[in-house]
């Protein structure tokens, strides 16, 4: 018992010798945050976008000529265009002739796209979507051509073959690197906090932790293996947490809830998107939905900070345009057979234009310019025409000038533009001490708690990308925009090889969406675009946005085809746990 | 699909321009990342508008300023602070050239790759290239009079001597009042300009040299200034008979100021802005003051004045001093540094080489005939005077030239306000400061 109390004695020693030794664990993480980030960055970018995509296969078109086309998607366009999915070569086949598209159960069906030629199943004309099976003889401008669909075990077989996400980099591994993240981030905020540390600190990081592993559990659970981007979106969510410990530790708690409701949204919805029909049939009530949520906000608003976008229901305020994203990521996307159809394209186009407007009579100006960069993109893969495009961007530019010269406020934002050093303590307040702190962190940053810019107005929102190099280093804040340029290239990949073009294009508009959120918040608080104060997704403080986020990267999860990878796609030919195969096996 | 595919690299081309955006901040937070971090109102590096850290030492190491803590304490010796306190500046920031402001990113340890990290948390340490001695025994040469001591190495383009006075010590400021019209705030070196009087004839000798052919073999005249028209123009001594070495030695108004005549207005401005001495010249990115000349109309006194450094001429003293370190470098003008160097500076042409030597010689020749060598013993000087007439019957005293010496390579610029004679008030005080450095 001596020795034990001795033992005690000698530890409370070491506690009371622990403040010398502060210093030193800055000086030492500093390092290592910025490299274990690079770690799962990279590790995550090896995961998503290494290796050759390996698409499914459900079924193939035998030509005339006795070659075959297999069909990668649910969704594929037959024509003589070389962008068609299955190719035919013949003068008589049009450019966009007909598309063969799959449900959920595995029923196919043809539809004409109104090709000159016409099509024809088993000799009788085919106009609107006909239902298809395996061996049927089709014609495209009289050319023939045979349907087979893959058979069950075919599909199986595929399955068992086709390589699964964690084959080259396991998951867990990464998960593990960023457990330490956290760690360490947690150590050093503590060690800069010293006296004044808030319990809530430590907290809501062990929270978060625990709440990662209980994600991947679930997503093992489901027989899934893909968790890179849950890993990437926690990664950022770590970051910003390590900026609010110290610009505004008492929100913790309240940041941990909503990135909770974040959770459930993202499993919601993707669980939703499952079932291509149901989510068809969803969109236009999802849509209204959302204008609704905005109609209500607006005649209901309080102003806070300038923009009128933030609605109170008791104590909880929330900004319903971080929501209205996700209803206008629905509204946007679109299968095959609608996307040759003017009117939906017609309809999205004013659904787009009253979100905008009603964003802009808000005074929200930086998330109306994110709306309608999803919406160009969105128009683009919609109807493939730079004409649209451009059209719709000369009308909103020339819009943009009428507000711009119309409102003050928004005035003095673009005059200060690309000037705010001439303006230090007027209009380029915010953003000359944004830089001034980015330059102060060098590469590796003063250390997590450490920085000065957390004092100016909006800094942890706004300014976050300065805050974090400040903290953690120019490094770590490039790394954080990475990790989204990974997602957006990981959703382009996955838009390739995703059964609907409803994912795709999805897919698409949630990433444009964030990237531009990223463009936004990084370039206008360095002065190198108007400073428009528009969230760092995940990264800024905030709620709202955190949800949304987590909403949007729920369409990145149902693009995501690669064998058992992601829960907001159906396993169907599902590849069995090891232990199962072999019992089948057996049998 | 496949076109659907395809489309879906429109949002690559939005990931390729933050890529392209982020390159853009990089460039300028490497360009501009030490102005960012120093900007005063960063409260990483400063508190209640006090660096937070730093400290400036002289080229011999002598500590001229140090914050730790916020707590700023200056050199020890009262006269080396009086001394140096436009080179180093004070914790208020009130002399705007002062290395506390100007080189504040260097006070705080700034690099791009380590921002304003600070294990140690005693910042960085900023070289200054001047001698803080020297510069004391310049300030005492002064003797309370308003004035600027510059000396230069013309090799390494290092600002050795630079001293401005009024001064004050920074450890015990005195009250200065808002509407203070002394200037003691101002560094008179960097940030003035004065009447250059005689010294200006340098510019007009070697307008003539190159645009003048027979100008050796000339006859001069001097009976004790000329007409220009009904007008006379004045000169200091009745010269009599003199060829255009003793023009310079002796500093004729009559000789120069028909010189300025004959070559025009348009041809002096050339040189003097080819000298550097009407544009604004830096010293490590510090803007200084920049000097002027006007045209006068053709054949007048204001013409003929103007080529003897009155008119509106101003010089500033900096641009003087590296007008100075041109000649001696063969006419070369070498970038000017505050920085302690060992290396040989940039240089840019701004005359021939062999007008400087030219130059030179009658520098050398002026010191012979006129200022004594005897007044600058061991010196091998050469140099100009100037006693320029600032109204009410004052006069700027001016003492400009060099040492033509290697193993001494200084050029130097002593101007005293109402001073009296250039030669006799200017000269001592650049004999003082130099033999204090060639020791």
């Amino acid at each position: 018992m001596a020795r034990l109390g001795e033992l005690i004695g000698s530890i409370e020693l070491d506690a009371g010798a622990l403040p010398a030794a502060l210093p030193y664990i800055t000086l030492v993480s500093r390092y290592l945050l910025p490299a274990l980030a690079l770690i799962i960055v990279v590790r995550c970018a090896v995961s998503m976008l290494s290796g050759r995509p390996q698409s499914e296969i459900w079924g193939y078109i035998t030509n005339p000529n006795g070659g075959r086309t297999n069909l990668t998607n649910w969704e594929n366009v037959v024509g003589r265009a070389a962008s068609s999915d299955v190719v035919l070569d013949y003068k008589t086949v049009s450019r966009t002739h007909a598309a063969l598209t799959r449900d959920a159960e595995g029923r196919w069906s043809v539809m004409d796209l109104g090709s000159k030629g016409g099509t024809t199943l088993r000799g009788r004309p085919v106009h609107g979507p006909t239902p298809i099976h395996s061996g049927d003889i089709l014609t495209f401008g009289g050319v023939a051509a045979v349907f087979v669909a893959s058979t069950a075990s075919e599909e199986q077989e595929r399955a068992e073959t086709r390589e699964m996400p964690g084959f080259r980099v396991r998951a867990g591994v990464t998960l593990l690197f960023l457990t330490l993240f956290c760690l360490l981030l947690t150590l050093q905020l503590c060690a800069a906090a010293g006296d004044e540390l808030s319990i809530a600190v430590p907290a809501t990081f062990l929270a978060l932790i625990v709440i990662i592993w209980c994600c991947y559990v679930i997503t093992r659970a489901l027989n899934r293996r893909g968790f890179e981007v849950e890993t990437l979106a926690f990664l950022l969510i770590s970051v910003g947490f390590g900026v609010t410990a110290h610009s505004d530790p008492g929100v913790l708690p309240k940041e941990l809830i909503c990135l909770l409701a974040g959770l459930v949204i993202f499993f919601v919805v993707g669980s939703f998107l499952r079932d291509l029909g149901r989510a068809k049939k969803m969109r236009w009530p999802i849509a209204a939905m959302g204008l609704l949520l905005l109609a209500v906000n607006l005649v209901t608003a309080s102003s806070i900070f300038g923009a009128r976008n933030w609605l109170s229901i008791g104590s909880i305020s929330f900004q319903p345009s971080e929501f209205v994203k996700i209803a206008f990521v629905f509204a946007g996307a679109a299968t095959l057979d609608r996307l040759y159809a003017r009117r939906n394209l017609v309809l999205f186009v004013g659904f787009a234009a009253l979100c905008v407007l009603c964003l802009a009579a808000m005074s929200d100006f930086g998330t109306a310019a994110v709306f309608f960069a999803a919406y160009i993109v969105i128009a683009f893969m919609r109807s493939g025409s730079f004409a649209t495009v451009l059209l719709s961007l000369a009308g909103t530019v020339f819009a943009a000038f009428i507000v711009v010269t119309a409102r003050p406020y928004v005035m003095q934002r673009f005059a200060t533009w690309g000037h705010a050093w001439d303006a230090p303590n007027d209009g380029g307040y915010q953003q000359v001490r944004a830089m001034a702190s980015a330059a102060s962190g060098g590469l590796f940053g003063l250390g997590a708690g450490r920085g000065w810019l957390h004092n100016i107005f909006a800094a942890d929102t706004d300014m976050v990308f300065a805050v974090v190099t400040e903290e953690f280093g120019l490094i770590m804040a490039l790394l954080t925009v990475a990790a989204l340029i990974v997602l957006a290239v990981f959703a382009v990949r996955s838009s390739g090889y995703a059964r609907s073009t409803f994912y795709a294009i999805a897919a698409c508009a949630a990433v444009t969406i964030l990237l531009f959120q990223v463009t936004l918040n990084v370039f206008g608080s360095l002065d190198i675009l108007p400073f428009t104060g528009v969230t760092f997704p995940l990264v800024s403080k905030g709620g709202s946005s955190i949800m949304a986020t987590w909403g949007l990267l729920a369409f990145v999860k149902a693009a995501d085809a690669r064998q058992n990878a992601s829960f907001a796609i159906p396993l169907g030919r599902k590849r069995l746990p090891r232990r199962e195969r072999k019992e089948a096996e057996e049998e | 699909m496949k076109k659907v595919r395809r489309r879906a690299l429109a949002v690559i081309l939005l990931a390729a321009m933050i890529v392209g955006l982020t390159g853009v901040f990089i460039l300028r937070l490497v360009r501009d990342g030490d102005d960012w971090a120093s900007f005063p109102s960063n409260g990483n590096a400063y508190s209640g508008g006090k660096l937070k850290t730093g400290k400036v030492v002289d080229r011999n190491g002598t500590v001229l300023l140090s914050i730790t803590d916020g707590e700023v304490t200056y050199a020890e010796d009262r006269d080396i602070r009086r001394a140096t306190l436009h080179a180093v500046g004070d914790k208020y920031g009130n002399i705007g050239t002062g290395a506390y402001r100007v080189f504040a990113d260097e006070l705080l340890g700034y690099s791009t790759l380590k921002g304003l990290y600070d294990f140690s948390g005693e910042g960085g340490t900023m070289e200054l290239s001047i001698d803080a001695p020297a510069c004391a025994v310049a300030l005492d040469a002064l003797d309370g009079r308003s004035g600027s001591v510059a000396v230069m190495n013309y090799v390494t383009g290092e600002i050795v001597c630079m001293v401005s006075s009024p001064t004050f010590d920074p450890a015990d400021p005195p009250e200065i009042s808002e509407d203070d019209t002394s200037g003691v705030y101002l560094n008179r070196v960097l940030s003035s300009t004065f009447t250059p009087g005689s010294t200006f004839k340098l510019v007009t000798l070697a307008a003539a040299i190159e645009n003048i052919p027979d100008l050796f073999s000339r006859d001069f005249h001097c009976d004790g200034g000329f007409y220009v028209g009904e007008d006379w123009v004045s000169c200091a001594g009745e010269h009599g008979d003199l060829k255009i070495e003793d023009a310079l030695g002796l500093s004729c108004n009559s000789v120069f100021g028909s010189l300025a005549l004959e070559l025009g207005a348009e041809t002096l401005e050339k040189y003097a802005e080819s000298f550097g001495l009407t544009s604004r010249q830096t010293v490590d990115g510090i803007g200084c003051a920049a000097g002027s000349f006007d045209r006068a109309e053709p054949d007048s006194t204001d013409l003929a004045w103007s080529g003897i450094g009155q008119y509106h001429d101003l010089v500033n003293p900096a641009a003087m001093l590296r007008l100075m370190a041109a000649i001696a470098n063969g006419g070369r003008a070498p970038e000017m540094t505050l920085h302690r160097s060992s290396s040989k500076a940039g240089t840019e042409r701004i005359m021939s080489s062999t007008t400087a030597q030219r130059l030179s010689e009658m520098m050398d020749y002026a010191v012979t005939i006129n200022y004594g060598e005897e007044n600058f013993p061991g010196l091998e000087i050469r140099a100009k005077s100037g006693t320029a007439e600032v109204g009410g019957g004052d006069t700027n005293a001016w003492f400009v030239g060099f040492l033509e010496d290697p193993a001494n390579p200084y050029a130097f610029a002593v101007c005293i306000e109402r001073g009296g004679w250039g030669s006799s008030s200017a000269g001592p005080v650049a004999n003082e400061v130099l033999q204090a450095l060639v020791d």
